[in-house]
């Protein structure tokens, strides 16, 4: 595909009022016959996914809230792991929701066939913990942050995001650059312009406004990224310096099970192969003095950067998911910046694009032979 | 100080292809070529089989040393293992040294089974370079 080309539409309340017009016109067409989309829970505190078949229920349904419970790319891959169904399902989601259901789609985790991917613009998401101590307090936040694009309250892999605007599903709505009471709709994908088509949109409007802004907005986030790594890595590098980082771990997992990506039924670090028997731990205990239980946090940590780290979106699940408050999403964003550099990869960029260990050049990495020096 | 280096003996671990690299091992043997009592060697099937956090697991559990082998590219018995372990490995020796930890303890070598003479080289380069760097500093940590 060449630069994407989109529509702009006019808000006729609100942009997140039109957007759900936009969904359920689209289910009127028969575009899509069910739709994936947070929505906001009776009480009012919190937000979940919900795969909507019945249209009235779009009333409290809720574009880009301002927190992420549980990343979109495990809801889709729930509804669609054992096969794509009959069923033509849309999702709205955050781009870096969209990114790891495309690495999920690569890793065999779920079938995009019969799915339509649309992200939005994103500003970022709070932290659980800080939007669960008053709920009430967070959306306003989250609404005034959004409103003046300041990312200093959200998570901090959302504050050094470059790609909070990255189209890699079929569809993107686009909410930077756009004059007051509209928005873009940008199509990434020949079933997104199939279905722009049958929705009657055409894609003729100019939308350079979108591109200016959004390339603005990522150049100076990349820029804050890469000081950021280089920050986080003069304080954590080095072997003492990282087992202080990990010190507090207790070894719980959650940032695994939280990790969209991270998609095995059994993890090897749940497995019996890290179980030793007693006497595999005295040994142990003996050459060192003494040896830290539950064992293994390091390992662990550097398994999951070793098996994961090609196909981490950055999106900050599994720090948010962290009781101890480790920084774990931003030592994982820093490593897979360098390891997904490795082979020019971008996790989540396109569904075309091979995994880096499924694929090889006959020519490459010779730095890596024999190095001796 | 320096006698204590002297007298360090590294504990390196190999792990050796099956078709390539440990048949080369076996030839430095029977050619009685000089090889450091330090070396580990472990058998697999295929340097590609060689799951980054096995190496993981010897370089946190103290290895002073990690050597993968296998054979030269173009030459790999399944086609093209070796690529893909060339891959895996960068992943791992990124990590590494992401964290700020010595990947210089690592190594990934390719040696046929007819190479008994370069086995020797490599391995003996190998461990001097390693005798130069001292214990791996993690052995001592508790806390790990």
């Amino acid at each position: 595909m060449n630069k994407p080309t989109g529509a702009v539409i006019s808000a006729k309340s609100s942009t997140k009022k039109s957007i759900i017009d936009f969904l359920e016109k689209a289910m009127d067409k028969g575009v899509f016959d069910a739709v994936i989309v947070p929505m906001r829970v009776p009480a009012g505190d919190s937000f979940a996914y919900v795969l909507i078949k019945d249209k009235s229920l779009f009333k409290d349904a809720f574009p880009i809230p301002p927190v992420m419970f549980v990343q979109g790319a495990k809801a889709v891959s729930s509804v669609t792991r054992l096969g794509k169904g009959n069923m033509k399902i849309a999702a709205l989601m955050r781009p870096c929701e969209i990114r790891a259901t495309i690495e999920l789609a690569k890793l065999g985790q779920t079938d995009l066939e019969n799915m339509t991917l649309i992200s939005m613009d994103c500003p970022g998401v709070l932290p659980t913990s800080d939007f669960l101590s008053d709920p009430e307090k967070g959306m306003k936040q989250f609404d005034e942050a959004a409103k003046n694009l300041d990312d200093k309250i959200m998570r901090p892999v959302c504050q050094i995001c470059d790609k909070s605007s990255m189209m890699a599903g079929d569809l993107h709505i686009g909410t930077l650059g756009a004059k007051k009471d509209t928005f873009f709709v940008i199509s990434n994908s020949q079933k997104g312009n199939d279905i722009l088509d049958k929705l009657g949109i055409s894609l003729k409007d100019n939308i350079d406004s979108w591109h200016a802004k959004v390339k603005n907005i990522s150049e100076e986030k990349l820029k804050k990224r890469k000081k950021a790594h280089k920050d986080l890595k003069s304080e954590i590098g080095g072997l003492d310096n990282l087992l202080d980082a990990y010190n507090q771990c207790i070894n719980c997992h959650n940032c695994m099970r939280v990790c969209p990506v991270c998609y095995c039924r059994l993890c090897y670090f749940d497995s019996d192969n890290v179980k030793h028997p007693s006497e595999d731990y005295l040994q142990m205990a003996e050459s060192k003095g003494s040896i830290r239980f539950l064992p293994d946090t390091i390992f662990f940590q550097m398994g999951r950067m070793m098996h994961m780290s090609l196909s981490c979106v950055s999106c900050g699940a599994c720090e948010d998911a962290c009781p101890v408050s480790i920084p774990v999403a931003q030592i994982f964003s820093m490593i897979s910046d360098e390891t997904q550099g490795l082979f020019d990869y971008v996790s989540g960029r396109s569904l075309e694009e091979p995994l880096p260990l499924v694929a090889y050049k006959e020519e490459e990495l010779h730095e890596m032979e024999d190095a001796n020096d | 100080m320096t006698k204590e280096t002297e007298k360090f003996e590294p504990r390196i671990v190999g792990f050796l292809c099956n078709w390539c690299s440990y048949a080369g091992a076996d030839l430095a043997g029977t050619s009685k070529l000089k090889i450091p009592s330090s070396l580990t060697p472990i058998r697999v099937m295929c340097s590609s089989r060689i799951d980054p956090v096995l190496v993981t697991t010897a370089f946190l559990h103290g290895a002073d040393g990690v050597l993968i082998a296998g054979c030269h590219p173009g030459d790999c018995h399944y086609d093209k293992g070796n690529y893909y372990a060339r891959r895996r490995f960068a992943v791992l020796k990124k990590v590494i040294e992401g964290l700020g930890l010595e990947s210089d303890r690592l190594r990934l070598s390719w040696v046929s089974a007819s190479e008994g003479q370069r086995f020797a080289e490599v391995i003996n380069e190998f461990n001097e370079k390693i005798k130069k760097m001292g214990p791996n500093p993690i052995k001592v940590k508790t806390s790990l």
